[in-house]
Parts: C-alpha cells; sequence; structure tokens
C-alpha cells in the first residue's frame, strides 16, 4: 500500500513537472521576412539656405555690380552693391562728374542706371536702377569690432570680380575728410576700382563700404551706421552732379 | 501499477516531445531564412556602395564642371566689361577728334576769311586815293572782325587740344 502510494505520488509529481515545464517552453520562431526595410531616415536634400544661386555663385559676388562712370573726357571704374531690387551703393566719388553710369553684374549682365544721388557728409551715393538687380545684401545692425574679420568682394582696378579677407584693425577719423565722423580700417587688400565695393561680416551682412586704399596697404571703409544715417535721412543725399552741370 | 504509471507519463510527456521536436525544426528552417536574408541583403549593400560611389563620383564631377562653368562666366564678364571699357574709351576719343577737327575746320575757315579780306584791303589801300576814307575804314573794321573771329576759332581749338 505504501509502495503505491509512492509510486502514484511519483506520477503525479513527474506530470506536474512536465506541465510546468510547459510554461517554460521555447516559442516557435516568427515568420522569417522576405527583405529587410530600409531604416528611415528624414531627408536633408540641399537647399539655397547658404546664399547658393542656381548657377553656384554665392550671394556675396551676385550683390556686387561694377560701375563705369563715363565722362565728359574721363572713363573710370568702380565697385557697389545692390540692397535691394533696384537700388545700388557705391562711393560718391565713383558715380560723381558722369555724362553715363554703366552698371553690369557678376555674370556679365548690363543694369540701366536711372538716378544718381549722392550723400553730402560722407562718401557715398546711391543709384536707382530701371532693370531689377540679381541680389541684394542685408545691412548689420552694429558696426563691426576690432579683430573681427571681413570680406571685400569688387573689381579691382576694373578687372574680374574679386574677394578678399581681413580683419578690422580699428577705426580713426577719414584721412580724406571726406566723411564726417569716424571710418574704419582693415587689412584686406584693395585696389583702385575697389571703392564701393561692400564689406561682409562673416554671416554675409554689410558691414561698410570701401572708399580709400592706405599706403601701408590698409583699406578704409565707410561704416555701416553711417550708411544707415545716409538711407534713413533722405535731406542728406541730393542729385548726384554730372560733368554737363 | 507501475505499467499503468509509465502509460500516464508517456501520455503526459508525449506531446511535449513532439512540440520540441517540431519547434527544434522550425527554428532550423528559420535560421536557414535569415541567413540567405543576410546573403541577400549583403550583395544588395554592395551593389549599394557601388551605385554610392558612382554617384559621388559623378557629384565629384559635376562639381568640377560648376567650378569651370563659374570661372568662365567670371573670366566672360570681365572679358565684356573690358570691351565695354574700350569701347567707351574709343567712342570718346572719336568724340574728341570730331571736335578737334570740327574746331580746326572753323579756324581754316575763319582764317582763309580773314586772309582774303586782307588781301581785298591790302589792294584797296593801294589805291586808296580812288575809295572814300570811310568806307576804307568801315572795310578795315569788317576785316578786323574776320580775323577776330579766327583768332576765337583757334583758341577753341587750343582749349580742346589741352591735355
Amino acid at each position: 500500500m505504501t509502495r503505491a502510494r509512492l509510486l502514484v505520488g511519483l506520477t503525479a509529481a513527474t506530470c506536474a513537472g512536465v506541465l510546468a515545464a510547459c510554461g517554460t517552453l521555447p516559442p516557435r520562431p516568427d515568420p522569417v521576412p522576405t527583405s529587410l526595410d530600409a531604416v528611415q531616415r528624414r531627408d536633408e536634400a540641399p537647399s539655397s539656405a547658404g546664399a547658393l544661386s542656381p548657377d553656384g555663385f554665392d550671394a556675396a559676388q551676385r550683390m556686387a555690380v561694377r560701375i563705369r562712370n563715363v565722362g565728359c573726357g574721363s572713363l573710370s571704374t568702380g565697385s557697389g552693391f545692390a540692397i535691394d531690387d533696384h537700388t545700388l551703393v557705391t562711393n560718391r566719388h565713383v558715380v560723381a562728374d558722369s555724362a553715363a553710369l554703366e552698371i553690369s553684374t557678376y555674370d556679365g549682365r548690363d543694369v540701366r542706371a536711372q538716378t544718381a544721388s549722392t550723400a553730402a557728409l560722407a562718401d557715398l551715393a546711391f543709384v536707382r536702377t530701371v532693370d531689377p538687380l540679381p541680389a541684394y545684401g542685408g545691412l548689420a545692425p552694429l558696426d563691426p569690432v576690432p579683430g573681427a574679420s571681413v570680406t571685400v568682394v569688387g573689381y579691382p582696378r576694373g578687372s574680374r570680380l574679386t574677394m578678399t579677407t581681413g580683419s578690422v584693425i580699428g577705426a580713426t577719423t577719414d584721412p580724406l575728410h571726406e566723411n564726417l565722423g569716424e571710418v574704419l580700417v582693415t587689412d584686406a587688400q584693395v585696389d583702385l576700382g575697389s571703392s564701393g565695393s561692400p564689406v561682409l561680416d562673416a554671416e554675409g551682412r554689410v558691414v561698410g563700404v570701401v572708399y580709400a586704399k592706405g599706403q601701408d596697404g590698409a583699406s578704409f571703409v565707410v561704416p555701416v551706421s553711417t550708411l544707415r544715417a545716409m538711407l534713413d535721412d533722405e535731406t542728406q543725399v541730393s542729385a548726384a552732379p554730372t560733368c554737363g552741370d | 501499477m507501475l505499467a499503468t504509471l509509465l502509460v500516464v507519463v508517456l501520455l503526459v510527456a508525449g506531446p511535449l516531445v513532439a512540440y520540441l521536436w517540431r519547434t527544434t525544426d522550425e527554428w532550423r528552417a528559420s535560421s536557414e531564412d535569415w541567413e540567405d536574408l543576410a546573403r541577400g541583403t549583403a550583395v544588395e549593400l554592395e551593389r549599394t556602395q557601388g551605385d554610392l560611389a558612382a554617384a559621388q563620383r559623378t557629384l565629384d564631377d559635376t562639381r568640377d564642371q560648376l567650378a569651370t562653368a563659374q570661372e568662365r562666366i567670371t573670366e566672360l564678364a570681365d572679358e565684356k566689361a573690358q570691351l565695354g571699357d574700350d569701347s567707351a574709351a574709343q567712342q570718346q576719343l572719336a568724340d574728341y577728334q570730331a571736335r578737334v577737327s570740327q574746331a580746326a575746320g572753323k579756324v581754316a575757315t575763319a582764317l582763309a576769311t580773314c586772309i582774303a579780306g586782307q588781301s581785298q584791303l591790302i589792294g584797296y589801300m593801294d589805291d586808296a586815293d580812288s575809295y572814300e576814307p570811310d568806307v576804307l575804314a568801315r572795310f578795315r573794321e569788317d576785316v578786323d572782325a574776320l580775323c577776330g573771329q579766327a583768332t576765337e576759332a583757334n583758341e577753341q581749338l587750343q582749349h580742346e587740344l589741352e591735355p
């Protein structure tokens, strides 16, 4: 009797063990996919956020223009830059005493000039154009501090479009007495014909306008604060003198 | 009694053994399928890497071509600007030469008129008794005026010739 109970107990224990093991049985495998799903990644398509145009030129080059001053028996060239669709900024001495102003863009297109006006208290001029300009730049809110990196885009000696870099050395009174107040000095290389070139900061904003070249390779720049003052006060500008006046 | 118990145990364990057997076969098949999938994916990855390298080369070539095109555009813009400068300078030279020629022509005409008048005046003076003094004086004044115009024309020419 005792033996029979033992066997029944063993059998029950075995059955209980088997049933308990069912809870830990390995699952059956999931179906194998026919192909692996590609990892979904957000497409980072190239954009023009880097100020690149469809032709690959950047905004700094596209906003710069070449100005030919055809005078009465004289001919000179300078640089300038657009601040909106139909307005250029350059130097007063670039547009002064002209019979005609001939403007061309970075890609050789001609832009017809409509009117030119000059500032009395700074070597600055504004030219309105008949044709739209390819691109224009924004003005920086403040003048650059000494040591700030700058880029100059223009047409030195009336030759091809050129970009030079440098940094702001400091501020000084105008050695040419063409501007009221202080002007900036940079070590960016400029030459005759660079007058009117935009001086850009690292973000591509205009921080000044080149108007003269120093003896020691320095360049003199009308600060953007002066440019803003001239733009904000229309009484500061008047029609540019022509050689026929 | 023992046999009965064994039968009971076998009846309980049998399905378990069968499940384990079947599950093992399914896992083996699954493993082989995963291996095939991995091999296929590796082949596809290799092909994609090749496509990527080719696309990268195409992109590099395109960038080079863009840089070359930009350089050429800048050169052409410069050449056009230089031609424009030359054209404007030549136009100014042509205008200057036209003004000089016109001034020189005025000088020549005025001088010829002056000389003719003076020659005529000399002839009158040689036979002064035949003419009224007042008439001769007025004629002299007219000749002086003509020669004055020649002088003015010459001064205009000299002005044009100034550098």
